[in-house]
């Protein structure tokens, strides 16, 4: 609910409001006038007039619908300006959010649920704050201005329709308690009978293998039919509440022609406010039928437009410090540079805050070559991310040179070169995609890069070329091919600081053996840290950083680790033994 | 649209059209409502001496005022519940479609989650009979309706009506479909294009962020946004001016009714209480009429989900399909001898050859590991083995029979276990007993002994009873490709190809797993596609696939000792020197 209140926080939704309800008040009085020409045309028709005698109210009606329609037409427009407007802030401010410390929530919450909140999340919110206003306005104004006008021609009409909300509200209240607690009954066998078919079509190639994918049908056709039966019985439930509110509407509005017509016979009231009344009846009751009319794409838009400001509001505080440094740390990495981690612990997107990395203190010194090896879930990713600056720390002091330092400002990101598991290729081509980091790179300068990166025979055999289209929609590349693109880019980029998070783990071994002959010029002259639990790479490192269970258990040459017969050996005694 | 949506209307044509009559009483009612209640006051005004000369409308408001809640309700029920039986249909349909592919779906549908797409684009098509088709219907009844109750009253005044009212019923939802059709199209590729490009970009944050190119991107994503935005403003102007043009018109249509009123009760052939009434009930009939422009202009939003589904139909990749009767051959049984000669294959007169020239002979028990980059021919030819496909050249043949007549009981000979088996989403119990229907309740326990999962079961909240989607977060990588270890050693059956069942899974998961496969398939065949040389030693033969031939072959033993290629290979796996200084200290 309270996002109800938070509709008002967006820039220049309260005079909106208010115009909106200016707008709705005038609105009231053209239906009034609508319905008092009308019922003067129609009781003037009964008693003998003609119309062209009666021209002026036939005008006066027209001119009222035209200026009631007017009035909705500038309120819709108002708010649906405003909503563009809001929505457009609403995702600019997110994605920025996204793009500059969301790395960490792309991994908590898939890409997919991201793009489809910016994409699809912006409209439905959007929707909500085009509705709510007007709706809110309408709703609290027309019944009640209605109501008093009827009230002035006929007491007890006015009784009826007032005494036909409560009534009508508390009806739909237990309905829609009912349905729901039948809903939440059945929720468990529900969702598996609504989850089948895709669970069924994703399961298809098990399903082949098992011999069971022919006589599936058959189960699919069953399970249909089971949620469909199931869906009918909580609908029938679920539809009683708009049942209610037309069964209610309806028979007030039956009421009052009723208790009219009874003592119109009586002489007690006259035919011309009688229609009045009679006329204003439906529209007392059109702003709540409306209210339920897009029940559920105001409360989807509502969650929508909850969760892109949250998104947007809290990233900062939750994923990481959040204070951009001055961009003075401006000396590049050298031979003779230093990065020390005091006591630095962090965690990695979590909201309970359990600690994935956990006082973490070490030196990386020049241009070392650092393995970091460890189990999985160890921590090792964490690390990197810490040094690549996409996550901030929880507490401990990072030096660079001795000077305190922050790793997520860009000076420092701006140095590294990052190649992870799976390197994401943009849609664009092959040269665009080499070019990444250096956009300004000349045509010469990426053919040599592409050529020490080992894709020089595959690059001429394409038919475009450099040009050739890769990424989603163009030529699909092997796992390998993959690694290679991003060592290219890293090749040609130059910049003096190399991350690699399990870079080969995944490929098959002769592509493996293969990318790590073309990787290891790249180590020249520059500061590598290498995440992996591939043994063989450790043979290339200066510096073994183990990580168990997020502390730093040993670090040193290989040599003297396996010599101290720790954490180090242990490891490669579990991955080894038994396999020979 | 053909096979969508004609078969579909004509088999549920009956209920579809209860659907649509009930929708239209419950118009008619509300309508009925308002006519005898301006009948009744206009009656009661001319106070009759007799109250029963009133009871029949007041009858009529109170009837008219319950049946429309009630109506409306059935009419929703009975749509509903018609749309759920297409559904049904169209979901069997497209089941049926994809089985026949089901061995290629991956490698077919491996960018985006399409299947999941094509599910969604069935539930979509639900809403081109509630929102299009029904409310379409029921308002062609109701004008229908009030056009001929005007006919039957005055004959030229109906016809001047009915064209006037065609304005709202066909005019408009034609004109915005035409024009809206445009911007539509090209909302919906602009939108599909925006969404490329931020899946494209949030999948490479981490490289935007490091190259510091994030404005860029940002920049240029707000620009197409703009335009989308554009579009969305043109369409939304274009509804909003349709509705006040319509209600204009429906004040004009009750002023034609009041000037035709007065004429026909001045004229003596309508009584002055029908005036009150018929203009009444213009204004309800004319507003069910404007909901047919909204109803038709959603008819491009189906369009995009109609050609994905009809898409899916001219899937190339297909199994081969064996007769029915010329399936009768002999099945092969326990001792399975594999013999494949000389065999060749493509996908298509134009490809490469997947497999070329290829023989191999594997005997009953024998372990063989199958090794090679991507697209050399591993899964080509374990699909050729299955029987899945047919060979273009050469034969596959198990215990002499062609492996492709053998067709789908071949699931009774050959297990295969791949990299990302299905878990569904039933009890943990249901997902082992798939591996054989029939299997006992201590057969499943110790299924899942032998894979080394039982103890974890029972941790389980619910043990053996848990539902899989609580249970599929608690299992790891690992544990999930023994559950689907544990239905295969209920299949029981002599051969089993293992289709790199370790990527992705740490090295010590890995080798634990290995060794329980090693283990619990003892004396089955085994054909081990791997990427990697770990455990390489416990097979009998290890075979290197190159562009679909076989270009290194032996055991490890001997190709230790004499392939220096293969010695390197194997040191990426398990490094020389590092082996010797564990043994050493052991």
């Amino acid at each position: 609910m309270s996002m109800d209140r938070e509709i008002f926080t967006y820039h220049g939704a309260k005079l909106l409001f208010f115009i909106v309800s200016v707008l709705t008040g005038l609105e009231g009085i053209f239906i009034i006038v609508q319905a008092v020409m009308l019922a003067g045309v129609i009781s003037g028709l009964f008693s003998g007039q003609s119309v062209f005698s009666l021209e002026n109210q036939t005008v006066l009606f027209f001119l009222a619908v035209v200026l009631r329609y007017f009035c909705k037409l500038a309120i819709k427009s108002l708010t649906f300006r405003f909503a563009d407007r809001t929505g457009s802030e609403m995702r600019n401010h997110f994605l920025a959010t996204v793009f500059t410390r969301g790395l960490p929530m792309i991994k908590e919450e898939g890409t997919a649920t991201l793009v489809s909140l910016a994409i699809e999340g912006v409209p439905k919110a959007r929707k909500y704050l085009e509705l709510y206003l007007p709706k809110m306005a309408a709703n609290g104004i027309l019944p009640i201005m209605i109501l008093c006008f009827v009230a002035t021609k006929d007491m007890l009409s006015a009784v009826i329709l007032l005494v036909t909300i409560p009534v009508l509200i508390l009806f739909m209240i237990l309905l829609g308690l009912a349905a729901q607690k039948k809903m939440d009954e059945r929720w468990a066998s529900y969702r598996v009978l609504s989850n089948h078919f895709l669970d069924s079509l994703r399961g298809l190639p098990t399903l082949r293998y098992l011999g069971l994918s022919r006589a599936h049908e058959t189960s699919i056709r069953r399970v249909s039919d089971k949620y469909r039966q199931m869906t009918m019985r909580t609908l029938s439930l679920a539809f009683l509440s708009s049942f209610a509110l037309d069964f209610f509407t309806m028979l007030s509005i039956a009421f009052v022609a009723v208790a009219l017509g009874l003592r119109l016979i009586n002489g007690q009231i006259l035919l011309d406010p009688a229609l009045v009344v009679l006329i204003l009846a439906p529209e007392y009751f059109l702003p709540v039928r409306e209210l339920g009319q897009d029940y559920h794409a105001t409360l989807d838009g509502k969650e929508a437009a909850h969760k892109l400001t949250r998104y947007a509001g809290d990233a900062g505080t939750r994923f990481t410090a959040g204070i951009e440094p001055p961009d003075d740390g401006n000396d590049s990495w050298s031979a003779a540079s230093s990065l020390s981690f005091q006591t630095v612990s962090a965690t990695y997107a979590r909201s309970d805050g359990e600690k994935v990395l956990d006082s973490l203190s070490f030196t990386l010194n020049g241009f070392e070559k650092i393995g970091i090896i460890g189990a999985s879930g160890a921590g090792k990713s964490t690390l990197i991310n810490l040094i690549s600056g996409f996550i901030s720390p929880l507490s401990g002091q990072i030096r660079i040179d001795g000077k305190p330092a922050t790793l997520t400002a860009s000076a420092w990101q701006k140095q590294i070169t990052y190649i992870p598991q799976h390197p994401y290729l943009f849609s664009g081509s092959i040269g665009d995609n080499v070019a990444f980091y250096a956009p300004e790179a000349t045509a010469p300068e990426i053919r040599r890069a592409v050529q020490a990166a080992g894709l020089g025979t595959f690059v001429s055999g394409l038919p475009m070329g450099l040009d050739e289209r890769i990424g989603s929609g163009g030529r699909a590349l092997s796992g390998g091919q993959e690694q290679r693109v991003a060592l290219a880019r890293a090749f040609l980029c130059r910049r003096p600081i190399l991350l690699l998070d399990e870079p080969t783990a995944h490929l098959d071994i002769e592509t493996e053996y293969a990318l790590k002959e073309s990787m290891i010029p790249l180590f020249d002259g520059k500061l590598v840290i290498l995440a992996t639990h591939r043994l063989h790479w450790m043979d290339q490192m200066d510096r073994i950083l183990v990580i168990e269970h997020g502390r730093l258990q040993e670090s040193g040459t290989q040599e003297e680790l396996l010599k101290r017969q720790g954490a180090y050996t242990k490891l490669v005694r579990t991955q080894l033994e038994g396999l020979q | 649209m053909r096979n969508w949506v004609f078969p579909y209307f004509k088999k549920f044509w009956r209920r579809l059209l209860l659907s649509a009559i009930l929708g239209f009483l419950a118009l008619f009612c509300a309508a009925g409502l308002l006519f005898t209640s301006g009948y009744l006051i206009s009656k009661a005004a001319l106070r009759p001496e007799n109250i029963l000369l009133i009871y029949v409308p007041i009858v009529g408001v109170r009837a008219f005022g319950i049946f429309r809640a009630f109506f409306r309700y059935t009419s929703d029920l009975a749509s509903h519940d018609t749309v759920l039986r297409i559904l049904s249909g169209m979901r069997t349909r497209l089941y049926s479609i994809l089985e026949p592919a089901a061995l290629f779906i991956r490698s077919k549908f491996r960018t985006g989650d399409l299947l999941g797409i094509l599910s969604d684009d069935i539930e979509h098509l639900q809403d081109l009979y509630l929102s299009t088709a029904l409310p379409a219907a029921s308002a062609v009844l109701i004008y229908g309706m009030w056009i001929s109750l005007l006919g039957w009253m005055d004959g030229l005044f109906a016809l001047i009506m009915g064209l006037y009212l065609s304005i709202l019923l066909v005019v408009f939802p034609l004109l915005s479909l035409v024009f809206t059709n445009k911007f539509r199209r090209q909302f919906s590729v602009q939108r599909h294009h925006l969404y490329e490009k931020l899946t494209d970009a949030v999948l490479g944050a981490g490289d935007w962020m490091l190259s510091g190119r994030q404005k860029d991107f940002l920049d240029q994503f707000m620009v197409e946004e703009k335009s989308i935005s554009r579009i969305e403003n043109r369409l939304h102007r274009i509804r909003r001016w349709r509705e006040f043009v319509s209600e204009l018109l429906i004040g004009g249509s009750v002023i034609a009714l009041l000037l035709w009123s007065q004429h026909m009760a001045a004229s003596g052939h309508m009584s002055r209480t029908l005036i009150a009434a018929f203009v009444l009930v213009t204004f309800t009939i004319a507003e069910s009429l404007i909901a047919v422009s909204e109803a038709v202009e959603r008819l491009p939003q189906y369009h995009e989900s109609f050609s994905r589904l009809r898409r899916t139909e001219t899937m190339p990749e297909k199994e081969t399909d064996v007769p029915a009767e010329k399936g009768r051959v002999p099945l092969p049984e326990a001792p399975v001898t594999i013999d494949v000669a000389n065999l060749c294959f493509k996908y298509g007169e134009t490809e490469r050859w997947a497999i070329d020239h290829l023989s191999l002979d594997v005997r009953q028990g024998e372990r063989i590991a199958l090794i090679g980059r991507s697209g050399a021919g591993k899964t080509t030819l374990t699909h050729l083995i299955y029987g899945a496909l047919k060979p273009t050249r050469g034969t596959v043949t198990l215990n002499g029979v062609p492996a492709w007549q053998i067709g789908r009981h071949v699931s009774s000979i050959i297990s295969v276990l791949n990299q990302s088996p299905h878990l569904f989403d039933t009890s943990v119990r249901n997902n082992i007993a798939l591996g054989n229907e029939q299997a006992s309740r201590e057969e499943i326990v110790q299924a899942a002994k032998w894979v080394g999962l039982h103890e974890r079961i029972l941790q389980l909240p619910h043990g053996y009873d848990t539902q899989m989607h609580e249970a599929g977060a608690i299992f790891s990588g690992g544990q999930q490709q023994r559950l689907a270890l544990a239905r295969i050693m209920l299949r029981n059956t002599p051969v089993v190809i293992l289709d790199e069942p370790t990527v992705g899974l740490d090295p010590i998961t890995e080798k634990n797993l290995l060794q329980t496969f090693f283990t619990v398939l003892r004396g089955k065949t085994l054909i081990w596609i791997t990427h990697h040389l770990a455990g390489a030693g416990q097979m009998d033969r290890i075979i290197f696939l190159e562009d679909g031939a076989i270009c290194m072959s032996g055991s490890h033993r001997q190709l230790l000792k004499e392939n220096r290629r293969y010695r390197e290979l194997y040191r990426l796996d398990v490094p020389d020197h590092l082996a010797k200084r564990i043994q050493g200290h052991e």
